[in-house]
């Protein structure tokens, strides 16, 4: 008599409780057109931390959740890493011909809006410049994703292991590397 | 000295007083090297020696016994911490230094102590042709012709500087780096032609051969190596040994509609020459992307060996190596040329100890494989059909897009790579400085995107069986079989000098340079230098009579991509797989480029 | 779009021929069988009706021998059923052994690359989306896929065939008359699964191998100055980073090859009609099309977008 009233008392509010909880659940948004028409970079980019003068912080951009907490964004730019042969330079994070992507070390700056203007402007030792010719959004997908690979990206969000050979450890797992505006010793002409 | 037993026979190209005296002390029964040594014998006017590349020097003051003494007598910074892949020249007391990127040409006064900078030329290529060198920054050395020097950029120039002065003479732009086109190799001058190739193969690089007037730059002729026959310079003068390599335009036909125009084939090794014949050798790299699906068809004349008239570039055979090749084996390593008895005949031969994991000797009149042996560990092919010419792939090792496939021997840069073997007529043998690695691969489609890479493969890299990563193999031409071998723990990526004092010297990746016994293998001498050695060694008279022994010291290339590049060991596929390879590089050296200059103590 | 059939009742191939016997089969057993327990099951409620005594056992002389009846029907009817089945099978299977044109179709999301092999390399091409055949002709499909399961289904000349990634399938074909099929992606791939058709035309060999030399042709040159501009502001934007034009140095893959794309009779597999209007629509906004297709959005001027227009509706 008493469990039976007990079950009946629980069961009920047990039952509201989930259905509350599963409408907070809300499948992630996926932007597939950008507004108004085309995607445009980051608002303000510095690649040096110095700064003549009184130093001011510069503000993230909008945009940041966007691109760096968004599942399909980072399996977009993951995917548009290697059709527009990033891998070719930069492996999957080790480097090549280019430096890793992989350690916390950035020439240019490893926060999303430099790795943006790296990208679409290039840089003078060898990094070729992509700026009209990938579009904006994949350009912020691909420097998004970047971001995952040295694991400073949520992991819910970051991709998980290839179907493919395993490269380097899954973006999810990664742990993370907070990115430092740094170079090797620079030699005449060797610096990239 | 030659060697009664080998059956090889060695005649001199000039008459000097030394000369004679080596002449006549010649026995019976000795060999032949296929082609003449311009210059003064005590000077090392070109990075294979002479034109027949066999790397060897008759100055025989350092011997096994002595080597012991050997000593730096001075030392020389390029300023460049990079890889540094190029042979030293030295011409009258004058010694020649290229760098890797930025390309500056030192010159050293030898007469002087510690050998003081006379001159040095910058040509300052752009910085941006670093972005499209796929193997790290390197040039692999100038050449000395009639007064002049001769090298190229990084970002396609070939220039033409006065080697007394410094003065540059000429200047020639014939690549360009928005088709990820650059130059890394040594010229080769012949008969007033300097003979020069591209790089880019990852690129998606149409591959060429031009010939530039020596006077004046002016380009005489341009062989490429993919397209019609007209671009390929092949015309009724053609006499290819194999049916497989015979008939019109194979340069369009072996490939799908218009891949030949990306197709790779660039040329970026070594070229020899044989006066008597008018033909000048060198092999194509190899075809574009890596991945093979999307390239069906041989792939000519991509993979393989030409012979060309040096006046016109008209070509006179071709054998392909690696038809449809499936693993990146380029076909450009050194040709040596010598004249050996195989069979109780005499044959004019070059010897090619090729990426594919074979040694090759072919007629070198007409084209023919005469052997091809395994000198490393292969399973990614069956070996070589000579009644055919053709390579005999293994299906179980075929790369297929999203797959994975295991274990493949050897890896992409090949049992042996651009680093080039040495041949003695003293012992006749060709010591080769090789490597011992396999692979796993993946294949994908991949975009072709100018400027970038065009590869199309995910490559992890590791020792092959025996756990050493690297090898020194002396081989006998005559056995076809090793006569004896060095393992090396890390790979072996510097080049070999044989000397008549009957040593062998070579370099490790850490940084010993090693001399060792030329008949026995047993080592006889070494020297911890500032960085990994990837260099040629040479060896020279200088002016005080004394023999000396010349390295570049720097970590690089390919194979020390993880130090030069900071890579991250992380991810097993960075520098195309290598990476997972030389884990350990960054604990042994760091990067460097430091000349050495060795010879025996004064005392 | 010229009218195209997309039935597998109506019967334009061999194999689908035999699989419409199977069918045929399976509808005339399973009808009859049906007609049979209602018409048995009606008598049965009838009967039950007219007879109120519900006491009386159901006794009836013919029930057992009624009982052997219906059980050597089912036996016929499932021993029917098995034989044409295997015999079907076979038939499909020599239908497929004998050899003719071969082709590799690889299935993206969500599109398919169609590539015509050939023995000669230089005589082989890719096209996207639309595949052309000659009447009467035995075909080899090989599929592949590189990246989920997609399935190859044109209803009309057989069953489904699964494109497996790390796997390689095919599928014979031998149409037997001519026509325009369409044929769709029949395993669930992603957002746009339903958008990913592909257009089989059947046509008679003289036909086919016009089409096919055409085919073959690099891409035609751009008359006109606008079309000149166009193919300049292609050469230079986004696009030779993912497509084709062979002739030209646009060489990427991940796309659709656009060599010939305005003689094809649809765009993005299917999801619109070619026409001008439609491929302008099209670049403008591959994104409000097909929603998560993996075109992005150029930004392109108007008169870019009107100029590459140009130049495309001139690769017939």
């Amino acid at each position: 008599m008493c469990s039976r009233y007990l079950r009946i008392s629980l069961v009920g509010p047990l039952w509201i409780v989930t259905l509350l909880a599963l409408g907070g659940c809300q499948r992630e948004k996926r932007q597939f057109q950008s507004s108004p028409v085309t995607e445009s970079g980051p608002m303000q980019v510095r690649t040096t931390d110095l700064q003549a003068g009184q130093t001011t912080p510069l503000q993230p951009d909008a945009r940041r959740a966007l691109y760096e907490n968004n599942a399909y964004n980072l399996s977009e730019g993951k995917r548009l890493y290697q059709w527009f042969n990033c891998v070719g330079c930069h492996a999957h994070g080790g480097g090549d011909s280019g430096p890793p992507l992989i350690d916390s070390a950035w020439r240019y700056g490893g926060e999303i809006e430099q790795i943006y203007a790296t990208i679409q402007q290039g840089r003078p030792n060898g990094m070729p410049a992509f700026g009209g010719k990938i579009p904006e959004q994949q350009i912020w997908q691909i420097a998004g994703y970047v971001r995952s690979i040295s694991g400073n990206l949520s992991r819910s969000a970051s991709p998980g292991r290839n179907d493919e050979m395993q490269t380097s450890p899954p973006e999810q797992l990664m742990e993370k590397q907070p990115p430092v505006t740094s170079s090797p010793a620079a030699t005449e002409g060797t610096q990239k | 000295m030659p060697d009664p037993q080998t059956g090889f026979r060695r005649v001199p190209a000039r008459i000097g007083t030394r000369r004679l005296l080596l002449a006549a002390t010649i026995a019976i029964g000795t060999c032949r090297v296929g082609a003449a040594e311009p210059g003064n014998p005590s000077d090392w006017t070109m990075p294979a020696h002479d034109y027949a590349s066999t790397r060897y020097t008759d100055l025989a003051e350092i011997n096994a016994s002595n080597v012991k003494n050997l000593t730096v007598q001075f030392t020389f910074s390029t300023g460049v911490a990079r890889g540094q892949e190029g042979a030293p020249l030295v011409v009258g007391n004058t010694m020649y230094i290229v760098a890797p990127y930025p390309n500056d040409l030192f010159a050293l006064d030898l007469t002087k102590p510690g050998a003081p900078l006379k001159w040095s030329y910058k040509p300052n290529p752009k910085a941006a042709a670093q972005g499209v060198a796929c193997c790290d920054v390197v040039n692999r050395g100038a050449f000395y012709y009639d007064g002049a020097i001769y090298y190229a950029t990084l970002d396609g120039h070939v220039i033409a500087v006065d080697a007394q002065n410094g003065r540059e003479l000429w200047n020639t732009t014939l690549g360009n780096i928005n088709k990820g086109e650059t130059i890394t190799m040594a010229p080769e001058v012949v008969k007033g032609k300097v003979l020069i190739g591209n790089s880019g193969g990852e690129y998606g690089v149409r591959g060429w051969l031009t010939a530039l007037d020596a006077k004046s730059g002016a380009i005489q002729w341009k062989a490429f190596s993919t397209g019609p026959d007209s671009d390929v310079l092949i015309g009724p003068e053609f006499k290819p040994f194999y049916a497989s390599d015979k008939g019109g335009d194979l340069g369009v036909r072996t490939w799908p509609p218009g891949a030949w125009t990306i197709g790779g084939g660039t040329v970026w090794g070594w070229i020899s020459y044989d006066p008597d014949l008018n033909l000048v050798y060198y092999g194509t790299g190899n075809p574009g992307p890596w991945n093979p699906e999307q390239r069906p068809g041989d792939n000519k004349w991509t993979g393989g060996i030409f012979a060309r008239d040096p006046d016109t570039g008209r070509a006179r055979w071709f054998y392909q190596t690696v038809p449809h090749d499936l693993y990146d084996y380029d076909s450009i390593n050194e040709l040596i040329l010598l004249d050996l008895e195989l069979k109780g005949q005499q044959r004019k031969v070059v010897v090619r100890p090729e990426r594919n994991g074979y040694i090759y000797i072919i007629d070198r009149a007409t084209g023919e494989v005469l052997s091809a042996d395994a000198y490393g560990t292969v399973n990614s092919t069956l070996g070589v059909d000579l009644n055919t010419g053709k390579l005999k792939y293994n299906d179980e090792k075929k790369p297929r897009q999203g797959e994975v496939v295991r274990n493949i021997c050897p890896t992409a840069p090949g049992a042996k790579d651009w680093n080039p073997s040495a041949y003695s007529p003293r012992t006749g043998l060709l010591y080769v400085p090789h490597t011992n690695l396999c692979m796993d691969w993946q294949s994908y489609a991949t975009n072709y995107i100018a400027g970038t890479p065009y590869v199309g493969a995910d490559v992890k890299m590791y020792a092959g069986p025996g756990g050493n990563r690297g090898v020194f193999t002396a081989w006998d031409l005559k056995k076809r079989a090793k006569a004896w071998e060095v393992k090396e723990d890390l790979p072996v990526w510097s080049g070999a000098l044989a000397t008549g004092g009957d040593l062998v010297f070579y370099g490790t990746l850490e940084g010993w340079f090693k001399a060792v016994n030329a008949r026995s293998g047993a080592l006889e001498w070494q020297f911890k230098t500032g960085s990994g050695i990837i260099g040629q060694p040479v060896s020279y008279r200088g002016p005080d009579g004394r023999q000396y022994v010349a390295i570049l010291s720097g970590v690089g290339g390919w194979a020390g991509a993880i130090v030069a590049g900071g890579l991250d060991k992380r991810d097993p596929t960075a520098a195309k797989g290598m990476v997972n390879a030389t884990t350990d590089l960054p604990d042994k050296t760091t990067k460097g480029g430091m000349l050495y200059v060795f010879a025996l103590s004064a005392h | 779009m010229t009218p195209f059939e997309h039935s597998v009742l109506d019967v334009a191939g061999v194999q689908n021929a035999y699989i419409h016997t199977m069918w045929t089969v399976l509808l005339g057993i399973c009808a009859l069988m049906y007609v049979l327990v209602l018409g048995f099951l009606l008598w049965a409620l009838l009967r039950a009706r007219r007879t109120p005594d519900p006491v009386r056992p159901a006794e009836s002389t013919g029930v057992e021998s009624a009982l052997y009846a219906w059980i050597g029907l089912v036996i016929v009817g499932l021993f029917g059923i098995t034989i044409t089945s295997y015999a079907v099978d076979r038939a499909i299977f020599a239908a497929g052994q004998k050899s003719g044109l071969a082709l590799e179709v690889t299935s993206q999301q969500w599109w398919w690359d169609i590539k015509y092999q050939n023995d000669d390399p230089s005589q082989s091409f890719h096209t996207a989306n639309e595949i052309h055949l000659p009447v009467n002709v035995p075909v080899t499909i090989s599929l592949r896929s590189p990246d989920v399961i997609h399935s190859f289904w044109v209803p009309n000349l057989h069953g489904k065939q699964d494109l497996i990634p790390g796997r390689d399938t095919d599928i014979h074909l031998r149409p037997t008359r001519t026509g325009v099929f369409r044929g769709q992606c029949a395993e669930f791939c992603g957002a746009q699964h339903a958008n990913m058709a592909v257009y089989v035309f059947v046509e008679s060999q003289q036909d086919f191998d016009r089409w096919r030399a055409g085919q073959l042709q690099a891409a035609t040159a751009p008359t006109g100055s606008t079309a000149a501009q166009g193919r300049d502001s292609f050469m230079t934007s986004a696009c030779p980073l993912c497509h084709t034009i062979r002739g030209t140095d646009a060489a990427g893959v991940t796309g659709p090859d656009l060599t010939h794309v305005a003689s094809r009779a649809s765009l993005a597999a299917g999801a619109l009609d070619y026409n001008r209007g439609n491929l302008a629509a099209w670049i403008a906004d591959p994104q409000g099309i097909k929603p998560g297709n993996h075109m992005p959005t150029v930004g392109l001027s108007p008169q870019d977008l009107q100029s590459i227009a140009a130049y495309l509706d001139g690769l017939k």
